[in-house]
């Protein structure tokens, strides 16, 4: 008896390891789905897998964050604006349901920040004032979690390269900023493989553009 | 025993392998449309595919036995199937999603109600557009003259809705009583709300045939709602050609605090803006606004809104009737005190309770005689709503006010006109949805009046069904009962609440981004006060035998989605009323209406310059009025009004801080409106009475502003 309740506690670590591996092995192979999709198909494709993920692996987080992340991209492509709703309506979802998981995650109110100007970006003169303070209080909360994400700079940086002048935004404005979240994504290190990553290229691209704007 | 486990778990590890099921199908909604996209998994597995763009999907699974496949889709209601996957090699399936209803797609009752919202999705206007709106200049109750069913009458101010007078439209704030909302009026002169839009997250607009919760006015109703908890520390300062303003909020864990204040004058405006009437003191004033928001415990909310200000102006004031020149002084002075606590009591019941106190004194000096008015109102009102269950929702509420009204004429003597009512009214109502489509309420309101010894009973009536994905018709009818307006009341208070009979019918298509509303409606008057002549004192000169009707139909159309950029609704509306109340020897379209309305509202952006300009045109045709010097009774006609309103809002950076500047520029084209005429109330020599023209007391008005974000 002794011996089976041995086999039984083995054959459950065992099954656990490998069940780990085999989330490890869906989410690296999605994640690389995900920053390889191009049209919206693909990216419902991917975000599918990660809600599908998402409804086993209950405790974690991760998968909801991308599912979230591939529903922006399709809003930032969807031409019909109560499309463009519906999907950041899920995006939403999935990220409420990610807090639900973690309360205290830097990057998950990163993403809230991210969400916010796709939705302003449908009804920019009436949401705009409602929306704009929303999205600041999500990336404050998400560098008091963590001073160091780098995303969190990189996305204040292109919001100020597209604010008016006027409001402190421009070009001129904007190049520090993206220098800034450059020495960050320098000097970032993710908390595990599949943790978010993103960004560092965009970002070079960007201050790249915002140099010769600056220059001219 | 130990190789009988170790061959049974190989066989467990291995079975999966062996004994795949190979999955296919296709997925389409109702009308056998492909769901490209569609999440097609089993619950418990990793595994699972997308249907492509024929809706076609595929996968094997490993799994064994009784399983939940699952197929989501957005927008669409998520479907389970039972599946064996025992003894199956493949399956294949059809899936057929129903479409869910989006909260957008619910059906909402909204005869007769605009509803202007910063939470809700599926509104009309938003408070950005009344701040916006340059016929509005800058008042809730000017925005809402750009709304269909709303009558231009220049020389009021006040909200005239349907063939309704001034006073027929109750406002209230977060669903409580505001007895004084407009600052005291000048004769011939437009007055304006007490209330800055800013304060506000949203109002609603009822043009008729609202609910239930709702009592003491015959027309229409707007309740204009309060910020919750403010979670932005801010402040900003404003320096105007009328005036300063400053405000202020404060934010902590659990409450949050704004103080406001603003000191206006007109005195620098009156002289860059000609003026068409002689004013001896500039109209001026200070206002203080206070608000206070407090989380209480886990679902209540406490709000504090306080307001108080001090008007005073003085004009010299030809009066037409007596042939006299006046100098007239008025000062007044009032405050509103708004205390409501919402909260859960148990799991299912909300309760509502709140407490006003709502004081005003005017002070009219007209040498040799001055009239002092004090007004002063307490309410308190107690609501439950609870859900009965998922299709029925209830709501039970009293409340009671209590009034007093007093009036002094000093006029060759010390008169005193005082009376006090306390009003007790109760109302039920049930909103039952008999599906997504299909929506009733059925309501009742009593209301017993200790000054009009009469009690009403009336009930209240809505439906709405959804014709389309975006469409929906709806229907309201209902009773209103309102006691005669205070003018009456303190020379007769024996006269009974007037009343109306409404039905509205509604068809409306609404996206996010576009809007198109037709509403035609019926209205019957009765009981309206009749006497027989203006101001007259003694009580038996008064009855309620006076009657009238109202029909009509309002257009609106809105589209924030064709043009980039760019924001633009038109409202229209025709009526056809006629009254005989007052001292009318007959029925007649009263002065205050006129046939057709039209607004058109043009807002842009100009990225480049950084401008957001906003232009409006409005027009009403000819109103009557009655000249004694032709026979028949309003037997004249004015011209039709037109106005070109213009405001230009320039975003830049001042003392490196956010600032704006904003332009307003109303009647742009100077046009010369004439709102009606008084005459002379005796002929002169040759047997003609002598009139004035009622006209707006500037032809064009400019006013500039300076706002800074601290």
């Amino acid at each position: 008896m002794k011996k089976l309740t041995i086999i039984l506690i083995l054959v459950s670590l065992f099954s656990k390891g490998f069940a780990n591996e085999a989330y490890e092995k869906a989410m690296s192979q999605s994640i690389e789905k995900l920053f390889q999709a191009k049209s919206i198909p693909e990216y419902v494709e991917v975000a599918n897998q990660f809600e599908r993920i998402s409804n086993i692996e209950k405790t974690e987080w991760l998968p909801l964050y991308y599912a979230s992340f591939a529903y922006i991209m399709i809003s930032f492509q969807e031409t019909e604006n109560v499309k463009k709703d519906q999907n950041l309506d899920q995006a939403q979802k999935y990220l409420d349901q990610a807090l639900t998981i973690d309360l205290n995650e830097s990057e998950l109110y990163m993403l809230q920040g991210f969400l916010y100007p796709s939705r302003i970006a449908i009804d920019p003169m009436n949401r705009g004032i409602t929306l704009m303070p929303e999205m600041n209080k999500a990336l404050n909360k998400a560098l008091e979690l963590n001073p160091d994400n780098p995303r969190v700079y990189y996305l204040r940086a292109t919001m100020t390269f597209h604010m008016p002048e006027a409001y402190g935004g421009g070009a001129a404005k904007a190049l520090p900023l993206y220098q800034i979240a450059q020495e960050k994504f320098g000097v970032f290190k993710p908390k595990t493989a599949l943790s978010p990553n993103w960004g560092k290229e965009i970002n070079e691209t960007e201050l790249k553009n915002t140099l010769e704007l600056v220059k001219q | 025993m130990k190789s009988v486990m170790l061959f049974f778990s190989l066989q467990l590890l291995l079975s999966g392998a062996f004994a795949q099921v190979q999955l296919s199908g296709k997925v389409t909604d109702q009308k056998k449309n492909a769901l490209c996209g569609a999440n097609v998994y089993f619950k418990n597995s990793y595994e699972g595919a997308t249907a492509d763009s024929t809706g076609k999907f595929k996968f094997k699974t490993n799994l064994k036995g009784l399983n939940v496949l699952t197929v989501s889709f957005i927008g669409y209601i998520t479907v389970f199937q039972e599946l064996n996957l025992d003894s199956l090699k493949s399956k294949d399936l059809n899936i057929i999603l129903q479409e869910s209803e989006s909260q957008i797609n619910e059906v909402v009752i909204n005869a007769g109600a605009f509803e202007a919202s910063d939470e809700k999705k599926a509104v009309i206007l938003r408070m950005f557009d009344v701040a916006t709106t340059p016929s509005a200049q800058g008042d809730i109750f000017g925005a809402l003259g750009s709304l269909p069913g709303v009558q231009k009458v220049g020389e009021d101010g006040r909200v005239f809705v349907r063939g309704g007078e001034g006073y027929e439209t109750k406002s209230f704030i977060d669903g409580m009583q505001v007895n004084t909302p407009f600052l005291s009026k000048m004769p011939d002169m437009p007055t304006r709300g007490r209330f800055s839009p800013l304060l506000f997250s949203g109002t609603l607009f009822s043009t008729g045939a609202y609910s239930a919760e709702f009592g003491q006015a015959l027309s229409s109703i707007v309740d204009m709602k309060t910020d919750g908890i403010e979670n932005e520390e801010k402040s900003s300062i404003s320096i105007m050609t009328v005036g300063v303003m400053g405000s202020t909020t404060k934010c902590w864990k659990r409450a949050s605090l704004s103080v406001s204040g603003d000191y206006v004058s007109s005195a620098l405006s009156n002289l860059i803006n000609k003026q068409q009437v002689d004013w001896t003191k500039s109209p001026s004033g200070i206002d203080g606004t206070v608000m206070y928001r407090q989380k209480t415990g886990k679902t209540g909310l406490y709000k504090f809104f306080g307001t108080m200000n001090s008007n005073s102006s003085g004009l010299n004031y030809f009066n037409t009737q007596a042939d006299i020149n006046q100098n007239i002084l008025l000062n007044s002075g009032s405050f509103y005190l708004n205390n409501s606590w919402n909260t859960m009591v148990g799991e299912k019941w909300m309760m509502k309770s709140g407490m006003v106190w709502n004081y005003d004194r005017q002070k009219f000096n007209v040498d040799p005689t001055r009239i002092v008015t004090t007004k002063n109102m307490v309410q308190c009102k107690l609501d439950f709503h609870r859900p009965i269950n998922e299709e029925t929702e209830l709501k039970l509420g009293g409340d009671w006010v209590n009034y007093t009204y007093k009036q002094q004429i000093l006029m060759g003597g010390d008169y005193q006109l005082p009376f006090t009512n306390n009003e007790l009214s109760g109302f039920a109502e049930v909103e039952y949805k008999l599906s997504k489509k299909f929506a009733t309420r059925l309501g009742t309101r009593f209301e017993y009046s200790t000054l009009l010894k009469e009690s009403t009973l009336v009930p209240r009536f809505s439906m709405a069904y959804k014709t389309g994905n975006q469409s929906q018709v709806s229907l309201a009818c209902g009773q209103f009962y309102q006691n005669p307006e205070d003018d009456y009341l303190k020379f007769a208070p024996q006269l009974s609440p007037e009343k109306a009979n409404h039905a509205v019918m509604t068809w409306q298509y609404q996206t996010d981004l576009k809007t198109f509303r037709v509403e035609t409606y019926l209205k019957k008057y009765s009981n309206l006060v009749k006497y027989t002549m203006p101001l007259a004192t003694n009580p038996l000169d008064y009855s309620n035998s006076g009657s009238g009707h109202a029909e009509g139909i309002d257009f609106f159309w809105r589209d924030k989605e064709t043009f980039k950029l760019t924001d633009y609704w038109i409202s229209y509306s025709w009526i056809n009323s006629q009254r005989d109340y007052r001292d009318y020897p007959e029925a007649a379209t009263p002065t205050y209406v006129s046939a057709h309305n039209l607004s058109l509202v043009y807002k842009r952006f100009f990225e480049k310059v950084r401008t957001y300009a906003a232009v409006t045109y409005s027009f009403a045709s000819n109103r009557p009025y009655h000249d004694p010097n032709l026979s028949g009774f309003m037997n004249a006609k004015t011209p039709s009004y037109n106005d070109i309103s213009l405001s230009l809002t320039y975003l830049m950076e001042l003392f490196g801080k956010q600032s704006v500047l904003h332009l307003m520029v109303n009647n742009l084209a100077a046009f010369d409106n004439v709102y009606g005429y008084n005459f002379s109330n005796t002929p002169d020599s040759s047997g003609h009475y002598e009139s004035t023209p009622i006209k707006s007391p500037y032809v064009r008005q400019v006013i500039l502003l300076v706002s800074i974000m601290l």
